[in-house]
C-alpha cells in the first residue's frame, strides 16, 4: 500500500489532531459559550445571560485576585530568573568536565521525577511552628517565639514556587547557553572582556530565545495555578485561578466560565506579546 | 590601496614614554623559551621549543594535523596555559598575563564574530570594553574597515556576509586592538582556492604596511612557502626546522621536512639520506650520473608543469617535475621503465633522523 | 583557558551547592520523619525509628489515610495507558511533520495552545463539555483523554527536535538502498528516534502521574494519587503522609532507573552487534 506523501502526514496527524480540537479547541469553545448562560443552584439555565461578565468586571475582587497575582508573578519570576541564570552559566560556562555536566544537570532535574503533591507536604515540617526552622531560630536564640507566617502565607507560596520552577527558568537558558559557540567567547575574551563584560556583551545578548521560553513557562504556571496556592497559603490568599477552582467546586459553572476566559485571555495575551520575541520553530529546528 | 599608516601609530591609549623606547630597541617580536604544554601529565603536544620571531617578520607554523602548531599559537594567545618555560612579547615575560595585557591579537579560524552585532560593532566592541563613548568607536572602526575594504558593508550582520568578508571583518576587529603580534588559526582553510590567493596578498600587504609581526598557522606548504619571512615546520610537538622560506626549501634539515615540504625526492644510497629536488631531476636512457630504475605509476597534467609520479625497484615513491613543453616531446607512459638522474651537486645531505 | 579557576568557580559552586541544598533538602526531611517513631508529630525531632507509618499505610484504610491503595492503583494504570498512547500518537504526529502540508499549522499550534493553557482550563472546559452533551466523565475516556492534552504536546515537541537532528543521508542512503518506506521508518528512523520514543513513554507516564488539573474534573469516581494527595494535605496529621512520600518517590525513581538500565543495555547490544561480536 503506498500513499502520497501528504496524505500520509495528514493520516499521521490525525489522531493527535483530534484529539487537540476534541480535548482543547472544543471545551475551550464551550468555556466561552457557558460564560453567557445563567445559572441555578447546581445548573446551568442555557439562556442568555450577561450578569456573569458584569460581576467579573465590576467586581473589586477581581482586581484585587489579580493584583495579587501579578504580584507573586513579579516575585517568582525575578527570583527564578537570577537564579536560574547562575545555575545555568554556572554548569555550561564554568563545569569544564561533560560528565559532571551531565550530572549536575540530570541532579536538577531528579526533584521533578518525585510527585509534585510530596513536595508540597514537605515544607511542613520545615516551615511550620514546630518546623526545622523555627526550631533553629528559636534555639540559637535569635527570636523568643516562633514565626508563624513561615507557612500557610504567601511567603511560603512563594518559596514552593522558586522550588518548582527554577528549573522551568534553568533548562531553555542552559540551552540557549549552550548553542553559543565558544570561539566566540575566547573571542571576547582576546578582545579584553572581563567575565562579567561577556556576560553582559555576549552571553546575555545571545540567549534571548532562553529568557523568553522560560518565562512563558513561569506565566503560564504563576497564573494557572490553584492548587498551589490553595495548599501552601491555607486557603487564605486568592488568585484568579483559586477563585475559579472554588467556583467550580460550588457547581457554580457560568461565573467560574466567565472568569477563566479573563484568566485565559490575559495569560494568552501575555504570551502571544512574548512569542513574538522568538521564533519556536526555528529554536526546535535547530 | 594606500593604509593610512600614521592613523595606526596615533596613540589610543596611554603608553609610557619608556615602553616606547624600549619597543624601538626590541630585536625580535616573539621569544619562546623551551616552552612545553602537556595535558594532565599524558604526552607532551609541544615539546620544549624554543624560537625567536625577529621584528616585524611574517611567520608561518607550518606542520601536519596534531603537530602542536595550533597548541602554540593558543599558548601565545593566552588561551592555552604553558606547562612549562616561557613565552615573551617585546622582552615582557607575559607567559601568564592576562589577555589585555600581552599584546597579542587573535583571529579565530571560524572568525567567531559575535552574531548578534553588526560588522561595525563587532570591531568596535574592544573599544566598547574600554568604555570610549559611541560616536568615536564607531568613527575608528570605521577607519579599520576602510582598511579591510569592508565600510561600505559596516551595517550588515555576521550571517549576512560571505566567509571571505567574515574574515575582513574579523581581520578589522583584531587589528584595531593595536596588537604587537597578530595571531592566525588556519585562516584560509575555510576560503576557496581563489580567495585564498586574494587573501593572503591582502595579509601580506597589511602586515607589511602596519609593521608588526603576524604567526600564521596552517598546513599547506604553498601558503607558507608564499608568505613566510621565517617558516617553522613543526611535527609531534617539536620544531623540525626553522628559517626563511628559501632557506627550508633549499636546504631542509632533515627527511620530514624534506618530504613535508615537497618537490623533494628522499633517497637513501650508500649509507646517506639525501634529498634532491624532483625539479632537478630528469629522466633519461643513460645516465653517467648517480641514477636510480623505476617504474612510472602516474603522469599528472599541472599546467606549466608535468609532475611524474614513479617507484623504485625498492617500492620507494619518487617523483620528477618537468616543463610541459619537455614532457610533451617525449612523454613517458604509465608502466614504462625509465633511469631517474641527477647531478651530484644536486644532492643535498639530510640528518638521519626522519 | 588553562587549569586556572577564577574566584567566580568557586562563589557559583557554592551557589550550586546551596540550591541543591534547597531543592533536595526538604525531600530529605520527608524521607527521615517517615522512619518517625509512633509518639512523633509532623515535625523534627524524630522520637524514635520505626516504620510504623508504612505499616499503617498498607493496612488498608487505617487511621485517616484515605484510599492510598486504591488511588495509587489507579493512578498506575491511568499513567502505563497514556504513557502508551502518548508513545503511539507522538510519533505518528512527529512523523507527519516532515513535510509540509496544508493544516500542519493548525496542528503545531493546537498543540502550543495546550501547553500554554493552565490546566484548570483544560479539566474545565472538557467537564463542561461533557455536561452540555449529558455524559458523565469515565476515567477511561475523559481521564486518559484529558491527560493526553498535556502529554501529547511535549511527545510532539521530542519528536521535533529529535528529527530535527538526525541527519538525512541515512534515510537518502537507504532509499538509495532499495528500502521502502516502511522499511526506511523500521531499520533507519526508528532505531534513530527510540531514545526520544522511550522518553515519551516515560513523559507521558510521568506527567500523567503528576497531573491533578487536567484529570480532577473529568476522572469519573475515584482519585489519583495526586488528587487523593493535595486533598489530605490539608487534614494531614500524622506521618503517614510522609510514608506515602518516600514511597511514591522510591516508585518513580526504580521506575525511571529501570528505564535507564533498560536503554542502556539496548544500547551496549546495539554497540555489541555493530562491532561484530554477539552478546
Amino acid at each position: 500500500m503506498s500513499v502520497s506523501p501528504r496524505v500520509a502526514s495528514w493520516m499521521q496527524a490525525t489522531p493527535f489532531a483530534v484529539i487537540m480540537t476534541c480535548l482543547v479547541i472544543v471545551p475551550l469553545g464551550i468555556i466561552f459559550v457557558v460564560s453567557f448562560m445563567d445559572f441555578g443552584f447546581a445548573e446551568i439555565i442555557p439562556e442568555f445571560y450577561l450578569g456573569n461578565w458584569q460581576d467579573v468586571l465590576r467586581s473589586t475582587l477581581t482586581i484585587d485576585t489579580y493584583i495579587t497575582v501579578f504580584q507573586q508573578l513579579a516575585i517568582v519570576w525575578s527570583i527564578t530568573l537570577v537564579l536560574g541564570f547562575t545555575i545555568a552559566y554556572y554548569l555550561i560556562f564554568h563545569v569544564r568536565s561533560n560528565f559532571w555536566r551531565a550530572i549536575f544537570l540530570a541532579a536538577c532535574a531528579i526533584p521533578f521525577w518525585t510527585s509534585g503533591s510530596i513536595r508540597m507536604i514537605s515544607w511542613v515540617p520545615l516551615l511550620g511552628r514546630e518546623g526545622l526552622v523555627n526550631q533553629f531560630l528559636v534555639g540559637t536564640g535569635l527570636i523568643d517565639e516562633p514565626i508563624s507566617w513561615l507557612l500557610y502565607s504567601e511567603f511560603s507560596v512563594i518559596v514552593v514556587y522558586v522550588n518548582m520552577l527554577t528549573l522551568a527558568m534553568l533548562g531553555p537558558i542552559a540551552n540557549s547557553m549552550a548553542k553559543i559557540s565558544p570561539s566566540v567567547i575566547q573571542a571576547a575574551r582576546d578582545q579584553g572582556a572581563t567575565e562579567w563584560q561577556t556576560i553582559t556583551e555576549v552571553i546575555i545578548p545571545l540567549i534571548k530565545p532562553g529568557f523568553v521560553v522560560g518565562t512563558i513557562f513561569i506565566i503560564t504556571a504563576v497564573m494557572g495555578d490553584g492548587f498551589l496556592v490553595r495548599a501552601m497559603s491555607g486557603n487564605q490568599v486568592n488568585t484568579p485561578a483559586v477563585a475559579i477552582m472554588n467556583e467550580i467546586n460550588a457547581f457554580q459553572y457560568p461565573p467560574a466560565a466567565a472568569k477563566s476566559v479573563v484568566l485565559l485571555l490575559i495569560v494568552l495575551g501575555m504570551v502571544g506579546l512574548l512569542l513574538r520575541f522568538v521564533d519556536i520553530r526555528k529554536e526546535l529546528a535547530r | 590601496m594606500k593604509i593610512d599608516t600614521d592613523f595606526h601609530a596615533k596613540k589610543l591609549g596611554p603608553d609610557t614614554a619608556a615602553e616606547e623606547a624600549a619597543d624601538v630597541a626590541v630585536k625580535y617580536d616573539v621569544e619562546l623559551v623551551s616552552v612545553s604544554k602537556s595535558y594532565d601529565g599524558g604526552a607532551k603536544a609541544v615539546d620544549t621549543i624554543s624560537l625567536r620571531i625577529p621584528k616585524a617578520s611574517y611567520c608561518c607554523l607550518l606542520g601536519p594535523s596534531g603537530c602542536g602548531k595550533t597548541t602554540t599559537l593558543r599558548m601565545l594567545a593566552g588561551h592555552e596555559s604553558v606547562t612549562d618555560g616561557d613565552v615573551l612579547i617585546h622582552n615582557r615575560n607575559i607567559t601568564d598575563a592576562v589577555q589585555a595585557k600581552r599584546g597579542t591579537s587573535m583571529m579565530f579560524q571560524s572568525y567567531a564574530l559575535f552574531p548578534h552585532l553588526s560588522a561595525l560593532d563587532n570591531v568596535a566592541f574592544s573599544l566598547k570594553l574600554k568604555k570610549i563613548a559611541k560616536a568615536e568607536r564607531h568613527a575608528q572602526a570605521m577607519e579599520y574597515l576602510k582598511l579591510v575594504q569592508m565600510d561600505h558593508l559596516a551595517h550588515r550582520m555576521p550571517a549576512q556576509l560571505s566567509g571571505g568578508q567574515q574574515q575582513r571583518v574579523a581581520l578589522a576587529r583584531s587589528l584595531i586592538t593595536r596588537p604587537k603580534v597578530l595571531l592566525l588559526d588556519e585562516p584560509l582553510s575555510a576560503l576557496d582556492p581563489f580567495l585564498r590567493v586574494l587573501m593572503r596578498t591582502e595579509l601580506r600587504r597589511i602586515q607589511t604596511e602596519l609593521g608588526i609581526t603576524f604567526v600564521h598557522v596552517t598546513h599547506s606548504q604553498e601558503e607558507a612557502l608564499a608568505l613566510s619571512d621565517v617558516m617553522v615546520v613543526m611535527n609531534s610537538g617539536k620544531i623540525m626546522q626553522a628559517g626563511s622560506a628559501r632557506d627550508v626549501f633549499e636546504r631542509p634539515a632533515n627527511a620530514f621536512v624534506a618530504r613535508f615540504i615537497g618537490g623533494h625526492n628522499v633517497i637513501e644510497r650508500n649509507g646517506r639520506t639525501i634529498a634532491v629536488r624532483a625539479d632537478k631531476c630528469r629522466l633519461v636512457d643513460s645516465a653517467p650520473g648517480p641514477s636510480l630504475a623505476a617504474t612510472v605509476i602516474s603522469v599528472e597534467y599541472q599546467g606549466p608543469i608535468v609532475r611524474i609520479n614513479l617507484r623504485d625497484e625498492a617500492g620507494k615513491d619518487l617523483c620528477v617535475l618537468i616543463s610541459d613543453t619537455r614532457f610533451y616531446s617525449d612523454p613517458p607512459s604509465v608502466g614504462e621503465k625509465v633511469l631517474m638522474s641527477w647531478t651530484s651537486d644536486d644532492e643535498w645531505p639530510l640528518d638521519a633522523a626522519a | 583557558m588553562g587549569t586556572r579557576r577564577s574566584t567566580s568557580y568557586y562563589v557559583l559552586s557554592f551557589l550550586f551547592a546551596v540550591f541543591l541544598l534547597f531543592q533536595y533538602g526538604p525531600m530529605i526531611c520527608v524521607y527521615l520523619l517517615s522512619f518517625q517513631g509512633p509518639e512523633g508529630g509532623m515535625s523534627f525531632p524524630i522520637r524514635g525509628f520505626s516504620t510504623v507509618w508504612f505499616e499503617t499505610l498498607f493496612t488498608a484504610g487505617g487511621r485517616g489515610v484515605g484510599d492510598i491503595h486504591n488511588s495509587f492503583g489507579r493512578s498506575l494504570r491511568l499513567g502505563a495507558i497514556v504513557a502508551v498512547l502518548t508513545m503511539l500518537i507522538g510519533v505518528a504526529v512527529g512523523m507527519s511533520f516532515r513535510r509540509r502540508y496544508a493544516g500542519s499549522n493548525f496542528v503545531f499550534y493546537s498543540a502550543i495552545i495546550s501547553m500554554i493553557v493552565p490546566g484548570i482550563f483544560v479539566g474545565f472546559g472538557i467537564s463542561l463539555t461533557l455536561n452540555m452533551l449529558g455524559l458523565r466523565p469515565q476515567w477511561w475516556y475523559s481521564g486518559i483523554g484529558a491527560q493526553l492534552t498535556w502529554s501529547l504536546p511535549f511527545a510532539m515537541l521530542i519528536m521535533f527536535i529529535i528529527l530535527g537532528r538526525m541527519d538525512k543521508s541515512f534515510e537518502e542512503a537507504a532509499t538509495d538502498l532499495g528500502a521502502t518506506s516502511f522499511q526506511r521508518f523500521q531499520y533507519v528512523i526508528l532505531p534513530l528516534i527510540l531514545p526520544g520514543v522511550i522518553g515519551m513513554f516515560m513523559a507521558g507516564f510521568t506527567s500523567s502521574y503528576e497531573e491533578s488539573a487536567r484529570a480532577g474534573l473529568n476522572i469519573g469516581t475515584g482519585n489519583t494519587m495526586p488528587m487523593e494527595l493535595t486533598g489530605l494535605l490539608g487534614a494531614a496529621t500524622t506521618p503517614v503522609m510522609f510514608a506515602v512520600g518516600t514511597l511514591t518517590t522510591f516508585f518513580m525513581f526504580a521506575l525511571i532507573i529501570t528505564t535507564l538500565l533498560f536503554t542502556t543495555t539496548l544500547a551496549k547490544r546495539r554497540q555489541l552487534r555493530l562491532s561484530g561480536q554477539h552478546a
